[in-house]
């Protein structure tokens, strides 16, 4: 049976996507030889691998799913998987935005919360060790744990919304912290020389500093939120698509399962390169991270 | 008063100023590491008239960029005290009349050479003519680069942006921490004497922190020879070569003189300097 099957295909699909075109690099087949510059030659190429990369996992899972795993009603071919998507249209627009709902709600306060807490602790150092304390406890709850007890003390998407901001907390509460301490000494020094406090170092110099860092923890609590709101459905809710995914596993609608899988991993991949791509458009200066830039240690 | 040297010839410490400068008087500075503690400054006597160009001059490690981290009010003296035109640096601090450049431009990635050399009129609030940020880019020598990102410029265009950046909120007391320090020599002697052109058209009492003899006699009024472990100011030197300084002069007898003299107390001592020891 494939009981928890439909939420790590998504996780896997999620990292494939993130690898293959690394991989796939490696062979010199996927260049376009074409004599128009160095750059565009690259882009192009780099276009290639981004595409090749997918359309071969879409073709392996096709053929695999005709051959090995024929008639065993588990693993649907793609075709068919994105058919009945289609078909399902209006299932996902009954289910789509509340979830949708519960893991933006999630993110925001989530993230909201765990840069306050990095901008407190950078002002008053002294909180430091007792607030991390309490934000590592946080990360170390399992989600499948506290989620029934959300569910009796909170109503509606809260519990749900609760999951998805415990889900980012950490993360972007790490990334944060590591940004502002990032920032450099002799930078720091030439503010205080002018007459300037804790407030105007991290005014002038700390938050910019730490937008690489920060970004870094926003760009993995996209995803992250996602599946928080998920797992809260999972627990009951009268729609989302957690609910769905169940409601369809039970009925042994097994394109619809890997359907609504799909969609979440599309979402979620969109979170993510949104996240990347506002990083990007507010820190022109620092360094790219490889997964979605096509950038990678090779060079 | 206790000279740590005495050799005729040497201006004693507080011989030829009237403190109006840099007073510096028994600082001492010991840092607590894992196991002990390392005396960084060991009873450092200095002081400077104001408007005066004084070095300190003495192999890394000395404590020299802790004199002048204290001045800045960056660091606290374990004891002594230091003034700056009779006053506390913290005080100086607050009231923003103080100019620093490192020997790392510090400026930041995301700001433009305009932008950066803003920053502590930002910090500070000091109000200044609408073309002071213009001309000053001019006095360095950056005109063209104003809306360059630090990442676009060169090593000595940085150092020059930061130089700017120190001048711009026409501080009473500039600290230069070895800003040339980390130039190839050719660039470095080219902006030394850009900085004693500029310094010459405002005569702001300055603290130079440097390790090059050379440097030291070419831009200074006066040079304090630092000895390290415990750092302590061994001597201070009269540099009376005329002003302007022009890069000819740097082939004078009486420049070759002052460097062999700064060297011999930076070498020639070198037993006298290791009985200070106390660990």
């Amino acid at each position: 049976m494939t009981t928890v099957m439909p939420v790590i295909p998504g996780g896997e699909t999620l990292r494939g996507m993130d690898t293959s075109p690394e991989v796939s690099a490696a062979a010199p087949a996927a260049a376009p030889a074409r004599s128009f510059g160095m750059r565009s030659l690259a882009h192009s190429r780099r276009f290639a691998v981004a595409v090749i990369g997918p359309v071969l996992l879409l073709l392996v899972w096709e053929l695999l799913a005709l051959t090995v795993f024929a008639g065993k009603h588990s693993v649907p071919t793609p075709v068919g998987v994105v058919r009945s998507m289609w078909a399902d249209r209006s299932l996902y627009a009954d289910n789509a935005p509340t979830t949708l709902r519960e893991a933006g709600l999630g993110y925001l306060w989530g993230n909201l919360a765990a840069l306050g807490l990095a901008v407190i602790v950078s002002l008053v150092p002294f909180l430091e060790k007792t607030l991390l304390r309490i934000a590592i406890t946080s990360y170390c709850l399992p989600v499948i744990a506290i989620a029934p007890v959300l569910n009796i003390v909170l109503n509606g998407d809260a519990p749900k919304a609760t999951l998805a901001a415990l889900s980012v907390f950490f993360t972007t509460l790490v990334g944060a912290l590591l940004g502002l301490r990032s920032a450099d000494a002799n930078s720091l020094d030439v503010v205080r020389a002018y007459g300037g406090g804790r407030w105007s170092a991290l005014q002038k110099v700390r938050f910019r500093a730490a937008l690489p860092a920060t970004f870094a923890g926003l760009r993995i609590a996209a995803p992250a939120a996602l599946l928080g709101a998920i797992i809260g459905e999972y627990l009951g809710g009268d729609s989302g698509l957690g609910i769905a995914m169940i409601n369809s596993e039970q009925a042994l609608e097994i394109n619809r399962t890997w359907g609504i899988a799909m969609f979440v991993t599309i979402v979620a991949l969109f979170g993510y390169i949104i996240t990347e791509l506002i990083a990007r458009w507010l820190t022109p200066w620092a360094p790219r991270s490889s997964a979605a830039s096509g950038r990678s240690f090779r060079r | 008063m206790t000279m740590a040297a005495s050799d005729p010839g040497l201006s004693a410490i507080g011989d030829s100023d009237d403190g109006t400068g840099i007073v510096i008087s028994g600082l001492s500075k010991t840092f607590k590491t894992g196991k002990g503690s390392v005396t960084a400054l060991d009873n450092v006597n200095l002081s400077g008239r104001k408007g005066e160009f004084l070095s300190l001059l003495g192999p890394s490690g000395c404590g020299k960029s802790t004199v002048l981290r204290i001045l800045a009010d960056l660091e606290d003296p374990t004891s002594g005290t230091a003034k700056l035109h009779g006053e506390s640096p913290a005080a100086i601090r607050r009231k923003h009349q103080l100019g620093v450049a490192f020997q790392d431009s510090a400026l930041l990635p995301w700001r433009s050479v305009t932008s950066n050399i803003r920053l502590p009129l930002e910090v500070s609030g000091v109000k200044v003519a609408p073309n002071a940020v213009a001309d000053l880019i001019k006095l360095v020598g950056l005109e063209g680069f104003e809306s360059a990102r630090p990442a676009q410029l060169s090593g000595g265009m940085r150092q020059r942006a930061a130089i700017a950046r120190a001048l711009v909120v026409n501080p009473e007391m500039l600290l230069l921490d070895e800003p040339f320090g980390a130039l190839d020599e050719m660039t470095r002697q080219r902006l030394n004497l850009e900085l004693q052109r500029i310094w010459t058209e405002r005569a702001t009492t300055t603290l130079l922190v440097t390790h090059s003899i050379g440097e030291a006699v070419f831009l200074s009024d006066r040079v304090a020879v630092m000895t390290a472990r415990p750092g302590r100011v061994q001597a201070v030197v009269d540099i009376d070569l005329p002003r302007p300084r022009t890069p000819a002069m740097q082939r004078t007898p009486r420049f070759h003189e002052l460097c062999d003299q700064l060297s011999d107390l930076l070498f020639g001592d070198a037993r006298e300097g290791g009985t200070g020891r106390s660990a």
